[in-house]
C-alpha cells in the first residue's frame, strides 16, 4: 500500500511535471525558415534566385523599434528598411535623396528647407506629410519621451532648450526650428550653418512615426500587430529575443526595385552558436564573429570583410601622464600592425591619427601621425623616456571586460616593459568600467581602452571629443586653442576650410607637437560571414548599416 | 499539515521583502547608469529626463516603497532599457520557455539519474558500477556551457541527427538544451541514489526483512529504495528551482528566449525593474520548490510531519 502511494506521487510529480512543461511550450511557429535556409537552385552562377528570400542574424533583441528611442546599431539597422528614410548615403557615404526628392540651404547656412516626395505613404494608407516629421521630431525632442539620442537634435534651433525644460515646455515646443509649412514641405532652423546636417537626416533618429498609431498604442505601437510603417519591408513578426521576420511590402513607392520577398530574421546572440548555425545552413548572413575563429573563417568563401567608422585607442590621463614625451614614448613602441596581425586578426588599419579612413575629407585631414607608426620605434621610444623628467613608472591600464581587449592589453604591457613601465591591468564590466572613467576619470587610472564608432560623416563627430567640456572626454586634456578651433570648424559651411581646420585639430592631437592625450591604434573593420548566394549585394557601409532593397539572391 | 502550509505560505512574504530590499541596495550600490548604454556621453538635460521618467530622482526609501506597493499589485515596473516593454510582458512571455526548459531537465534528470545510481549501488565494485560512476563524474565535472558547445559540434555540424543549433521551435530544437542542462544534476542525482542505498542496504532492518525471507526484489522497492528517495527529494527542490532559473548559459548558447537571457543582460545593463522583478519572481520560485519537498517528506516519512505540524 504504502509502496504504491509512493510510486503514485513520483509518477504524479513526473506527470505534472511534463504537463506544466508541454502546456507552456510549443506556440513559436516556424514562420517559413525552411524557405530561408539558402534553399536556391542549382543553375549557371550569377543569375537571379526564382526565391529571394533570405536568413540573417541579428545578433541581439533590438532594445526598442521606436525611431525615437533606437540607440543601437540592430534597432537602426530594421528601422532603415521598414521606414523610408528622408537620406540615404552612398558608397561615399554622400546623401542620396530617398524620402526627400530635394532640399535647399539658405544663404547663411542655418534654414534648410526639404521637399518631400509626393508619393510617401504609411502602410495603413495615409500619404506621408511633412507635419509627420514635425510632429515626430518633436515628440523624440520632449521631456517627457526620454530619449536617449534627444541629442541628435540639438544642432535645431531651441531643441536643446526643450528638451531640458523645466517649465512652459508648450510653448517652448512651438519655438524649436522645425516647421511643417505644407504637406511637401519640412522648414528646419538650425543654431549654426551645420554642412553635415543633411548627411545627419540619414540618422534613424530622423525617422518619422505613425501619429495615430503611437497615440492609440502608446508604448506598444512598435508591435509587430500594432505598428504601422512607411518604407521597403513590413516588420511581420517579432518574437521577443527569439526572431524578427520582415516580408516585402507590395505597394512601396519603389517596390519595383526591390528583390527580396522576405528576410527571417534570428536572434543568435553567441558567436559561436551563430557561426555554427551559419555552417549547418540554418543562417545566411551572420555578424559579429569570436576573434579566436577568425583565422579559421578567414580561409573560406563566406568570410566577409568591411571598413569602418571607428577607432579604437588608448586614452591617457594627462594629469597622472603629465609629460607629452613619456605618452609620445608610449605611444611609439606599440607595434600596431603586429597587434593587429596576431591579436586582433580582422585586418583592421593602422590608426594614424584619430579620424578613421574613410570619413570625408580624410586625405586633406593629413593625419600622418610621427607618433603613431605602423610598427613599433623602440629606439626613439627610449630616447624621448629618457628625457622625461619625473616619469610615471607604475601604470594602471582600465578595460573593459569584453572578449579581446585583456590579449591587446598584454601585449601593449609588454612593449611598455620595454620602456621600464610596470604596468597593472584593470578588467571591470562594462556599466562599472563607464562610471569609472568619467569624465573626469578615477584618479587611480593612468590610461583606458575605449573605441569611437561614428554616428554621422563628418570629422567634427570625432573630433569634438577633445574639447575641455566634452562628456567624453576621460583624459583631462583641456586646450583652448583646442577649444576654439572646434567652435570656428562648426561655423566653417566651406568643405574645404572645414577640412583644414579638421587638420590642424588632429596636429594638435597627433602632430610633430602634438599633446597627444590620445593614442589611437586601429581602424575597425566589420567582419561577416556571408553565403556567396547574396556576398555580392549584401555589403554594409562605414556605419554598419545594410541597405536591404539592394540585396539579391544568386544562383548557387 | 494544511496549518503546516498556511503558515509557510503566510511566511513568504517578509521574505519576498527582505529579497527586495537586498537585491534594491546590492543593486544601487554597484557603479553604473542604467541609460548609458554605450560609450556615449549623456548630456544632462536628458540624463535629468530619463530620471524623472523611471522616478531614479525620488530618494531611496520612496522608490522602495513605490516599488513593494507595485509588486504587490502584481507590477513589476517598465523595463529601463528595452524601453517598449514592461517587466511583465518580459514575464509573461518568456519565463514559461524557462519553465519548460528547467522542468524538461529536471525530468531527465530524475529519470536516467536515479536508475543509474540505483544500479550502480546493487552492482557496486562492477564494471557497471564504475562505468556508470565515471560517466555521472565526467557529467558532472564538465561545465554546461562545454558540454553544450560540443554537443552543437557534434550532433549538427559533424553528426546529422536532423537537430538545429538553436531555437525553441519544436521538439528537435529542445533536445540539446535539455540535456545539456539536465545531465550535471542527472549526475548528481545517480551519486546521491547511489550513496544513501549503499548505506541502506548495510542496514539491520535490510538484514532482518532478508532474513524473515522476504523476496529481494520486493526488499529493494519496499525498504531499500523508499528510504533511499529521502535524500533525493531534499536536493531535488533546489535542483529543480536551480535548472528553471539558472540555464541562462544554456539559453544564451542556445538562442532561448528565456527568463535566464534577460536576467543576465539586465544585470549588466544595470536595468534595475528587471533585475528586481525577476529576482521576485525566482525567490517564489525557490520558496514553491522549498515548499512542495517539505509536504513530499511529510509523505514520505511521517515522523517529520509530526514534528513540523
Amino acid at each position: 500500500m504504502r509502496i504504491k502511494t509512493l510510486w503514485l506521487l513520483l509518477a504524479m510529480l513526473v506527470a505534472s511535471l511534463a504537463l506544466v512543461a508541454a502546456g507552456c511550450g510549443g506556440d513559436d511557429d516556424d514562420g517559413g525558415d525552411a524557405a530561408g535556409t539558402g534553399a536556391t537552385q542549382e543553375e549557371e552562377g550569377g543569375a537571379e534566385a526564382a526565391e529571394q528570400v533570405i536568413t540573417v542574424n541579428w545578433g541581439t533583441e533590438p532594445p526598442s523599434l521606436d525611431p525615437g528611442l533606437a540607440s543601437d546599431t540592430t534597432s537602426s539597422n530594421i528601422l532603415q528598411n521598414i521606414m523610408d528614410p528622408l537620406v540615404k548615403l552612398d558608397d561615399d557615404l554622400n546623401p542620396v535623396a530617398n524620402l526627400a526628392e530635394s532640399w535647399e540651404v539658405s544663404e547663411d547656412g542655418k534654414t534648410v528647407t526639404l521637399t518631400l516626395r509626393e508619393d510617401g505613404q504609411w502602410t495603413n494608407g495615409d500619404p506621408v506629410t511633412a507635419e509627420d516629421y514635425e510632429w515626430s521630431w518633436k515628440r523624440t525632442i520632449s521631456p517627457e519621451l526620454a530619449a536617449d539620442y534627444a541629442y541628435q537634435f540639438y544642432g535645431i534651433e531651441g531643441a536643446q532648450e526643450y528638451n531640458g525644460c523645466e517649465s512652459n515646455c508648450a510653448a517652448m515646443a512651438d519655438k524649436v526650428g522645425v516647421n511643417a509649412v505644407d504637406d511637401r514641405t519640412l522648414e528646419i532652423t538650425l543654431t549654426t550653418p551645420q554642412p553635415w546636417f543633411i548627411q545627419q537626416l540619414a540618422h534613424h533618429s530622423f525617422l518619422a512615426v505613425h501619429r495615430p498609431t503611437v497615440e492609440q498604442f502608446k508604448d506598444k505601437w512598435t508591435e509587430a500587430a500594432n505598428i504601422v510603417t512607411n518604407g521597403p519591408f513590413q516588420l511581420e513578426s517579432w518574437q521577443h529575443n527569439s526572431r524578427i521576420d520582415l516580408v516585402k511590402w507590395d505597394e512601396w513607392r519603389d517596390a519595383d526595385s526591390v528583390k527580396l520577398t522576405r528576410v527571417n530574421g534570428r536572434m543568435i546572440t553567441d558567436g559561436t552558436t551563430a557561426v555554427q548555425a551559419f555552417e549547418a545552413g540554418e543562417i545566411d548572413v551572420t555578424g559579429g564573429l569570436p576573434t579566436e575563429e577568425i583565422p579559421r573563417l578567414k580561409e573560406t568563401e563566406d568570410y566577409q570583410q568591411y571598413p569602418g567608422l571607428g577607432t579604437y585607442y588608448y586614452g591617457f590621463n594627462v594629469d597622472n601622464i603629465t609629460d607629452v614625451n613619456q605618452r609620445r614614448a608610449m605611444s611609439l613602441a606599440i607595434d600596431r600592425q603586429s597587434i593587429i596581425d596576431n591579436v586582433a586578426q580582422a585586418d583592421q588599419l593602422p590608426a594614424t591619427g584619430f579620424t578613421p579612413k574613410g570619413m570625408p575629407g580624410f586625405e586633406e585631414l593629413t593625419p600622418d601621425s610621427p607618433w603613431l607608426p605602423e610598427t613599433a620605434d623602440l629606439e626613439q621610444a627610449k630616447t624621448l623616456m629618457d628625457q622625461v623628467q619625473n616619469p610615471k613608472k607604475d601604470i594602471t591600464l582600465l578595460l573593459n571586460d569584453s572578449p579581446g581587449h585583456r590579449e591587446i592589453a598584454v601585449a601593449i604591457q609588454d612593449a611598455w616593459k620595454e620602456l621600464g613601465l610596470s604596468v597593472t591591468i584593470k578588467q571591470q564590466e562594462w556599466a562599472q568600467f563607464l562610471e569609472f572613467i568619467g569624465p573626469p576619470p578615477d584618479k587611480s587610472i593612468d590610461v583606458f581602452r575605449l573605441g569611437w564608432i561614428g554616428d554621422y560623416v563628418d570629422a567634427m563627430n570625432f573630433l569634438e571629443l577633445w574639447t575641455s567640456d566634452s562628456g567624453n572626454n576621460s583624459t583631462n586634456f583641456k586646450n583652448e586653442e583646442y577649444d576654439g578651433l572646434v567652435e570656428e570648424a562648426r561655423a566653417t559651411e566651406d568643405n574645404a576650410d572645414r577640412y583644414a581646420i579638421y587638420g590642424q585639430l588632429e596636429d594638435i592631437l597627433h602632430g610633430e607637437d602634438g599633446q597627444m592625450p590620445v593614442m589611437p591604434i586601429y581602424w575597425y573593420t566589420y567582419v561577416h560571414l556571408e553565403r556567396p548566394t547574396v556576398q555580392d549585394t549584401y555589403n554594409l557601409n562605414l556605419l554598419d548599416q545594410i541597405d536591404l532593397t539592394k540585396v539579391v539572391v544568386t544562383e548557387e | 499539515m494544511t496549518k503546516f502550509i498556511v503558515r509557510r505560505v503566510f511566511w513568504t512574504i517578509p521574505v519576498i521583502l527582505v529579497v527586495i530590499l537586498l537585491t534594491f541596495g546590492l543593486m544601487r550600490q554597484i557603479k553604473g547608469n542604467p541609460f548609458r548604454t554605450s560609450e556615449r556621453a549623456i548630456p544632462a538635460e536628458i540624463q535629468r529626463n530619463l530620471d524623472r521618467k523611471f522616478g531614479l530622482d525620488k530618494p531611496w526609501y520612496e522608490q522602495y516603497a513605490r516599488y513593494v506597493k507595485n509588486v504587490a499589485t502584481f507590477d513589476l515596473g517598465p523595463s529601463l532599457v528595452l524601453r517598449n516593454r514592461d517587466v511583465n510582458d518580459i514575464v509573461k512571455e518568456h519565463f514559461p520557455r524557462s519553465l519548460e526548459l528547467g522542468g524538461l531537465a529536471f525530468l531527465f534528470a530524475l529519470v536516467f539519474g536515479i536508475p543509474l545510481g540505483a544500479v550502480s549501488a546493487l552492482k557496486a565494485n562492477s564494471w557497471l558500477d564504475y562505468a556508470a560512476m565515471f560517466f555521472s563524474n565526467v557529467g558532472f565535472a564538465i561545465p554546461s556551457f562545454l558540454v553544450a558547445t560540443l554537443f552543437i559540434y557534434f550532433f549538427v555540424l559533424q553528426f546529422d541527427f536532423g537537430f538545429p543549433t538553436s531555437g525553441w521551435t519544436g521538439w528537435e530544437s529542445k533536445v540539446l538544451p535539455v540535456v545539456a542542462l539536465g545531465l550535471a544534476p542527472m549526475a548528481a542525482f545517480a551519486r546521491l541514489v547511489r550513496g544513501t542505498m549503499l548505506e541502506t542496504l548495510q542496514q539491520d532492518y535490510i538484514r532482518t526483512a532478508r532474513a524473515k525471507g522476504l523476496r529481494w526484489r520486493r526488499v529493494i522497492s519496499l525498504h531499500v529504495l523508499r528510504n533511499s528517495l529521502i535524500p533525493v527529494v531534499t536536493a531535488a527542490g533546489p535542483t529543480l528551482g536551480f535548472l528553471i532559473t539558472g540555464s541562462f548559459v544554456i539559453e544564451q548558447i542556445f538562442a532561448i528566449p528565456g527568463v535566464g537571457r534577460y536576467y543576465v543582460t539586465a544585470v549588466q545593463a544595470r536595468d534595475y525593474s528587471v533585475v528586481m522583478g525577476l529576482t521576485v519572481l525566482l525567490a517564489v520560485i525557490v520558496i514553491v520548490a522549498n515548499l512542495v519537498v517539505d509536504i513530499l517528506y511529510g509523505i514520505l516519512d511521517p515522523r517529520t510531519r509530526d514534528v513540523r505540524t
